[in-house]
């Protein structure tokens, strides 16, 4: 019925390798994200979670899928600049 | 050769774990400020929902039911939020506001994150300094690490100990003194002594000449001790006129004192100002000394005990007390709280200037089992109060301690009623000094009494519902109010309220 989002954990500062590692892995997470939001159905209603609480908000479904693209595409860059 | 390799790989070592001590601080900043990080990145979230929160009169949500269940719910009242304050204070305040507080925490997040950048950046170019200076002592440069090890410590001390002179004895005159002597006299003052300065042009002094030149300094030493003795007002001590004078005489010039230095060293303070020179007259001196202190009536500052009432406390968990000490009605009369009852507390004020709250808690303390322990204000809660100044709650002092943030107030209301019923008297009922009841047991009471704490009666509230929030709180405050009183007759019935509250 419902698909339950987390948000990104905060950016760690760290050495290089292990950073990179670090932000290929979240852009990984951001591609299923990204899929699974944009393969579910008109009727499904969507969550977010509150960070640091257990609340979740209902959010618009479309929204939310432009946002994490967005998300990804932040990402994205952030990599090739590395 | 060899000594030379290992003290390399000494300071290679040292140097090591100095970069590596270094380097440790280093990584505990980084992770302090991770942490930090994270800690403004949950500060932003929240900022960013508080100010979002307001725009809708209620949302859709998923309510937390345990932490594997969630539930479909609303949120309404979206513009009333309770914010933590600390210490499990809460404050019920508008979105609008929160968000003022978040800023303002943000704030000092921010500052604690200048300081570690500060802190780690320091300790890195520490540690960059620390391969430099490994290099420049490493031995390759043009610079040398100069050091004298110690073979034998006894060559120092040359055999036998060297024992200080015990007080009022005459050291033993050294013929190397008055060689010295001579040789400055005969330097022509050269030392830069005051003295000196007539001596200048004589190329020798027979002995006679000498012996009549050491008298004329001793006399001349003599005038200048009662001179310093009557300028010197602050030193009353006999003992700080003695070593001052001393200074005074090292200062006054060379000649004088020149050869006996090193006796002022080993001697005791209460012979040195005993030197070469002066030591025929020291005890006779000293003996003056003390005779001239009276007649010049110098600041001198007398002790005597004043007289303090003993005080009764009653450990009811109320501040109770049967007799009210001088000191008692004193700080009223500074607090200006209360009128006291008696005119004979000769006030404080004569001896110490209370200018600050603060003052009065300086000057006024609580004698508990021997101890002196600070008061404590009544503004703050009693039930910290009580566990501090009674005597004989220190085995429920941790209890205390663990209700109070529980209990806070409760307490207070709570003996107040208790204290009726054990016949005690309170503060404010009663005129200080005289009990209440004349014929009650206390009456010829001196000393502390040893009284069971009535709290235990309002225990079975407690072991129940520890409150996070104030508002249960003060509601459970106003259930022992009315409960408290009816509980001491029949004493079955608290079982049965706690049943009922737990209902």
């Amino acid at each position: 019925m419902t698909t339950k989002r987390n948000l990104p954990a905060a950016n760690t500062v760290q050495d290089e390798t292990p950073q990179k590692e670090e932000l290929s892995k979240k852009i990984k997470e951001q591609k299923i994200l990204v899929d699974e939001l944009s393969n579910l159905k008109k009727n499904r209603r969507v969550y977010l979670q509150q960070p640091n609480s257990n609340i979740f908000f209902l959010t618009d479904r479309g929204q939310t899928l432009s946002t994490s693209k967005k998300e990804l595409d932040n990402l994205k860059k952030d990599y090739q600049d590395m | 050769m060899a000594e030379r390799i290992t003290r390399n790989s000494d300071l290679a070592l040292d140097v090591g774990r100095l970069r590596d001590e270094h380097k440790k601080v280093v990584k505990g900043c980084e992770v302090q400020i991770e942490h930090w990080q994270k800690v403004e990145h949950d500060y932003d979230s929240l900022q960013e929902r508080l100010k979002t929160l307001p725009e809708q009169l209620s949302y859709d949500i998923m309510v937390p039911f345990g932490p594997l269940a969630c539930m479909p719910g609303k949120l309404v009242h979206t513009n009333e939020v309770t914010v933590l304050l600390g210490d499990n204070w809460f404050a019920k305040c508008s979105a609008k506001q929160a968000q003022n507080i978040v800023e303002h925490r943000k704030k000092h997040v921010k500052h604690t994150l200048d300081d570690l950048h500060k802190t780690a950046k320091n300790f890195e170019n520490r540690a960059s300094f620390t391969n430099d200076l490994q290099k420049i002592s490493g031995g390759k440069g043009d610079y040398v690490d100069i050091r004298e090890v110690v073979v034998n410590e006894e060559a120092l001390t040359k055999g036998k100990q060297r024992v200080a002179h015990k007080p009022h004895t005459k050291p033993k005159i050294e013929h190397v003194l008055n060689l010295e002597e001579e040789e400055e006299l005969k330097n022509g003052g050269g030392a830069g002594g005051e003295d000196e300065g007539g001596d200048s042009g004589m190329g020798f002094l027979s002995e006679e000449e000498l012996w009549a030149r050491l008298d004329a300094l001793e006399t001349q030493e003599e005038h200048q001790d009662e001179r310093d003795r009557t300028c010197d007002s602050t030193d009353t001590n006999g003992e700080d006129t003695s070593s001052s004078s001393e200074e005074e005489k090292e200062r006054e010039g060379m000649g004088q004192t020149n050869g006996s230095t090193e006796d002022h060293m080993t001697l005791d303070t209460h012979s040195s100002r005993v030197n070469g020179v002066t030591h025929t007259h020291h005890e006779e001196e000293e003996e003056e000394e003390e005779e001239e202190e009276d007649p010049n009536a110098l600041p001198t500052i007398y002790f005597s005990h004043t007289v303090e009432l003993k005080k009764v406390r009653i450990n009811t968990g109320k501040n109770t007390m049967l007799k009210f000490s001088e000191r008692k009605e004193q700080k009223e009369q500074a607090k200006k709280k209360k009128k006291n009852g008696k005119a004979n507390g000769h006030s404080l004020h004569e001896h110490h200037k209370i200018t600050t709250p603060a003052d009065i808690y300086r000057l006024f303390v609580d004698v508990v089992n021997g101890e002196l322990i600070p008061r404590k204000s009544i503004l703050k809660s009693r039930s910290r109060e009580n566990s501090v100044c009674s005597d004989t709650s220190e085995s429920s002092a941790a209890d205390f301690e663990e209700r109070r943030s529980a209990l806070g107030r409760t307490l207070s209301h709570d003996d107040a009623t208790h204290s009726d019923t054990s016949d005690c008297v309170t503060e404010e009922d009663s005129p200080p000094g005289i009990p209440l009841h004349p014929g009650s047991r206390f009456e010829a009471f001196s000393g502390t009494v040893v009284e069971k704490d009535p709290l235990p009666s309002s225990m079975p509230h407690l072991t129940f519902a520890q409150p996070a929030l104030p508002t249960i709180l003060e509601r459970k405050s106003e259930e022992l109010c009315t409960e408290t009183p009816q509980e001491p007759p029949k004493r079955v019935s608290k079982f049965k309220a706690a049943r009922l509250q737990q209902k």
